[in-house]
């Protein structure tokens, strides 16, 4: 009995343990279950908001493959083809769905790490650059504009609402940059597009990464002034020779009714020679008065109004006047320009209201303040060493445009120069008052039709392309970051807010960043820019960019997210910088670092790393082609006959192209085109585009048999081998045979031949996909024309360069060291 | 020299139309006018005198209000004040005609901003030395100014409630009352104005 009983105690006890355990496994399971659910919960849930899970999941991407694509190794020096066929596209950050979509457009804010590194040890690892390349005002064809009492902003650090940042309830949202806590206001509460309330969330402002604002008048130091243009003109004997002016005028003829602005619109002109002409063009003159003045060394404004008039009272006299302008100085011996003077005297018309001042200059400014000696050395083009002169040789220039800034007037610079002029010191005019630099190497409108084309396209995009007036610029970013160098035309007024006197849809700008605080305590980052702008209507507006980026605590991950034509550009902005302030031949080292710092970083993240061949993450694969293409680019190419304008001028467009035209640049598009087909062309506006794929750009490709296209951005060349197929001269040229083609050939004929069709179809596309409309050159094999071509076939060896080839086994081998 | 108009919608201060006077001197210094100006705009109301003098130090602001819109001129001090309200009238009558029935439906500020091309024509009229001593002569339907009621800027726009009261105060009392306590002056001028 006494040992029944003690089995029934311990089967009781058994039977009781295992009461308590299933106990246990319930609760357990319970919990599990709840946890689920309440996961299933956030995942489904529209309310408070999407933001918050990305924010408590690190919003990564819930379905990222172990190794993602843009890690896989790549054999650089066994890939025998590394440029894809097919265009490359932005890396799209590594975010969850929503945050995908809602993210700002690549075209208009693109980091070169689209993986943040969470530390600054992290970020140096790898040793790659951390920048945004940005495009604000670019033209866009679908844009929000809020119209709205209140302008929601974080208290703290004035960010402005955007979709990254979390609600915490109906009547609360934390900064994304900064996590402050802020009060919903009640008008936000409602949501005018929906006519709903108490979903603040679903505003536009919180819908869309790129807003614009209409701003209130606390925005404005001023009322909104008129758009105001003033044209200053060399009238030397030189100018006369070019024959701009007739171009100009014409050209200003056939747009001032598209000039933007409103009924307050002011124009005005000044020519100069060795003195300074003005032109009264007050409404009520029978005919515009010429005011000389001679006194070039305390210039003066002969009369206080009526030089900048208003374009609709004055407009038979402003025609008057440009009808009469080319020929006013044909007879001129005038061969002194004083452009300092005009430039001062520019300045004391535009200082009232602020505006735009377009600068047209043919030669070495020779007299009054600001005059300029010939500095380049014809003999040093070539040179392999030292490359002087590439900054400014007076600082007269940059006072100038520094002045002109504080006063909101931009200073535009078009240089149509047959001798070397000093770009390096006139381009100051510009870069410091947000202006832009127009350059015409040997310009002649007779003798250089394609520069005088050039001049004529370029003039209608820039007289008819939107503006915005007395502007500044502020980045901000996610607490721990900061700026450090910024990149473009522009002054900069502190540490983060840029003044830009006038901006135009065609500025790029970037900026460097670093880490200045470890970024342990989130998992996203937020980029904002906000640009602040009066419109040619008198409208203050804000337009507002917001970027999203994931954080990253591994070096692979970073790799994993280069987005490498970002990174090239930054360098290039970088390299410019450091050939000024340092040397040409120090930048170009440190271009060349770039690449043996950040594949040997990488080589130690694999665990089988060979030292016989040179491996790259597929995300940099193509970083030593670009980084070769810069190496001979005209602003870094040293052994090539370059000429110093030329130099200067590639590396001022470096420094204000937008990344998409800055690309086009450096590694140009090399297509065939004598065997265009309809496979794989798309559809637009019922017109059928070929798409054929790109080549290399090398001569290896270049069959004497085809003809080919490049396309270099602002240039297109197409190259015709001696065998090409006659049916294709005849077809597309309108040629009976290659001989007869004619040396200068600019235009394509509109033939009926389906080759011509899909030819132009083609290039008429490319034309479309940008705002300045390129010139085209036609260029037949062993023509002398040949060598501009040739020079941007990169991967070819040159006396001076190396080979591709040779580059990647260059690399290597410092790599090895 | 007429150196800033500005031209608001009473009921919320909204701005409609500036000009500022285009020179390179002045026009720097003009910002503190103008966010007086902009601060004077809010306190507005329906019971704010429709005419009415401010002085500011070594200028002057001279407004008028009518139809719920105010048009408010900054001159030198030393500038008659009759051509002053004769100018703003000016701007009334043309502004009225042009905007008059847009005025209560827009939101943005400065929707009339094109005004400005007016507003300088005017200003030039009553600048040009010839055109005062003509003017001087015509508009004698104007208000007797001496009985547009006179005060401080600074006073003005510290006060925390809104400018109000009737349009006619004697000028001599209220320098009578200014030199007793500021408390009492206070109290009293607020109670006259009721």
């Amino acid at each position: 009995l006494c040992l029944a009983n003690k089995n029934i105690e311990c089967s009781f006890c058994l039977l009781f343990l295992f009461v308590e355990i299933l106990e246990r496994v319930w609760e357990i399971s319970f919990l599990f279950v709840m946890l689920f659910c309440f996961c299933l919960d956030l995942l489904f849930q529209q309310y408070p908001g999407v933001s918050q899970l990305s924010s408590s999941l690190g919003g990564l991407s819930l379905q990222s493959s172990p190794q993602p694509e843009s890690l896989r190794p790549v054999n650089l020096t066994q890939e025998r083809n590394i440029l894809p066929t097919a265009p490359v596209w932005a890396p799209v950050p590594n975010l969850n769905l929503d945050l995908k979509k809602l993210n700002c457009s690549p075209d208009s804010f693109r980091c070169t790490l689209t993986n943040i590194p969470q530390t600054q040890a992290l970020l140096n690892k790898a040793k790659l650059p951390l920048g945004l390349l940005l495009h604000p005002f670019r033209d866009l064809t679908q844009l929000p504009v809020i119209t709205s009492n209140t302008i929601v902003r974080c208290r703290s650090c004035r960010t402005y609402i955007n979709p990254f940042v979390s609600f915490i309830d109906q009547r609360r949202w934390k900064c994304n940059l900064c996590y402050r806590v802020n009060d919903v206001p009640e008008e936000f509460m409602y949501n005018p597009l929906t006519r709903s309330y108490g979903e603040p969330h679903k505003r536009p402002e919180v819908q869309n990464s790129t807003v614009e604002f209409i701003a209130s008048s606390d925005y404005m130091l001023r009322p909104p002034q008129p758009a105001v243009y003033l044209f200053v003109l060399d009238v030397s004997h030189n100018a006369v020779e070019a024959g701009y002016l007739t171009i100009l005028c014409q050209s200003l003829l056939e747009n001032l009714d598209k000039l933007p602005g409103d009924s307050r619109t002011r124009i005005g002109f000044v020519t100069f020679d060795s003195t300074i002409h003005f032109y009264n063009l007050q409404e009520g003159l029978s005919q515009p008065q010429m005011l000389i003045v001679s006194d070039i060394d305390d210039v003066f404004l002969p009369t206080p109004d009526s030089l900048l008039v208003n374009l609709y009272e004055s407009k038979e006299l402003i025609r008057d006047l440009l009808n009469a302008l080319p020929n006013m100085f044909t007879n001129t011996r005038e061969t002194h320009s004083a452009l300092g003077p005009a430039l001062q005297a520019a300045f004391k018309l535009m200082s009232p209201t602020g505006g735009r001042v377009s600068v047209f200059q043919t030669q070495l400014p020779s007299l009054g303040a600001g005059l300029l000696q010939s500095r380049e050395d014809p003999n040093q083009r070539s040179s392999t060493k030292v490359v002087q002169h590439l900054g400014p040789a007076t600082d007269f220039y940059k006072k100038l445009a520094l002045d002109c800034s504080g006063q909101q007037t931009a200073v535009d610079l078009f240089l149509l120069s047959s001798q070397y002029s000093d770009l390096a010191s006139l381009a100051c005019m510009s870069k410091y008052s947000a202006g832009c630099i127009y350059y015409y190497p040997s310009f002649h409108c007779i003798h250089n039709p394609s520069q005088a084309e050039k001049l004529q396209k370029d003039l209608k995009r820039y007289l008819t392309r939107k503006i915005g007036f007395e502007a500044v610029m502020r980045i901000r970013c996610t607490k721990g970051l900061s700026m450090h160098t910024f990149h473009g035309n522009f002054f900069v007024r502190s540490t983060d807010l840029l003044s830009l006197a006038n901006i135009n849809p065609d500025a790029g700008f970037a900026v460097q960043l670093s880490i200045e605080e470890s970024l342990t305590d989130t998992s996203l980052v937020c980029f904002q820019t906000a640009l602040l702008y009066t419109s040619s209507k008198g409208e203050r507006r804000i337009r507002v960019h917001t970027l999203c980026l994931p954080v990253v605590s591994s070096l692979a991950d970073v790799y994993a997210g280069v987005d490498v034509q970002a990174a090239i550009c930054l360098l290039a902005n970088m390299a410019v910088d450091r050939s000024v302030s340092s040397s040409l031949s120090d930048a170009r080292d440190a271009l060349v670092n770039a690449v043996v710092d950040s594949l040997s970083a990488y080589g130690s993240t694999i665990s089988n790393f060979q030292h016989s061949a040179l491996i790259a993450p597929n995300s940099l694969k193509l970083f030593p082609l670009y980084v070769l293409a810069l190496l001979k680019q005209k602003a870094f190419r040293t052994g090539t006959s370059t000429r110093l304008d030329d130099r200067v001028y590639a590396m001022c467009q470096i420094k204000s192209q937008p990344l998409v035209h800055l690309m086009k640049m450096i590694h140009p598009n090399l297509y065939r085109i004598d065997r265009l087909t309809d496979e794989g062309a798309i559809h637009v506006n019922d017109r059928v585009v070929p798409q054929p794929p790109l080549q290399k750009l090398s001569a290896e490709k270049l069959t004497r048999e085809g003809a080919f296209l490049m396309d270099c951005g602002s240039v297109f060349y197409i190259w015709i081998g001696k065998g090409c197929e006659n049916n294709f001269i005849e077809d597309v040229l309108g040629c009976p045979n290659f001989a007869s083609i004619p040396q200068k050939m600019t235009h394509l004929p509109e033939l009926d031949t389906l080759s011509s069709e899909r030819t132009r179809s083609f290039i008429t596309w490319l034309r479309d996909s940008r705002p300045l409309s390129p010139v085209l050159h036609v260029v037949k094999d062993e023509s002398p024309a040949k060598t501009e071509f040739f020079q941007h076939l990169i991967e070819d060896r040159t006396e001076a360069a190396f080979s591709y080839y040779e580059f990647l086994l260059h690399i290597q081998q410092q790599i090895c060291k | 020299m007429v150196l800033l108009t500005m031209i608001a919608r009473v009921a919320d201060g909204l701005p409609l139309a500036a000009s500022m006077q285009e020179d390179e001197q002045s026009g720097r210094d003009l910002q503190q006018y103008q966010s007086q100006a902009k601060q004077l705009f809010r306190k507005l109301n329906e019971q704010s005198p429709t005419r009415c003098t401010l002085e500011a130090g070594a200028m002057t602001f001279h407004y008028i209000i009518e139809q719920g819109v105010c048009y408010l001129v900054l001159c030198e001090a030393a500038f008659p004040k009759k051509l002053a309200f004769a100018y703003l009238e000016d701007l009334h009558s043309e502004f009225d005609e042009q905007h008059g029935k847009k005025v209560p439906t827009v939101s943005r500020p400065y929707s009339f901003i094109e005004f400005d091309t007016f507003i300088q024509k005017t200003k030039k009229l009553y600048i040009d030395s010839r055109a005062r001593r003509n003017l001087g002569s015509i508009n004698t339907e104007l208000q007797d100014v001496q009985r547009i009621m006179v005060a401080n800027i600074e006073e003005v726009l510290q006060r925390g409630e809104a400018l109000s009261g009737s349009a006619e105060i004697d000028t001599l009392n209220q320098k009578k009352y200014s030199s007793e306590s500021p408390t009492f002056n206070k109290q009293h001028f607020l109670s006259y104005l009721g």
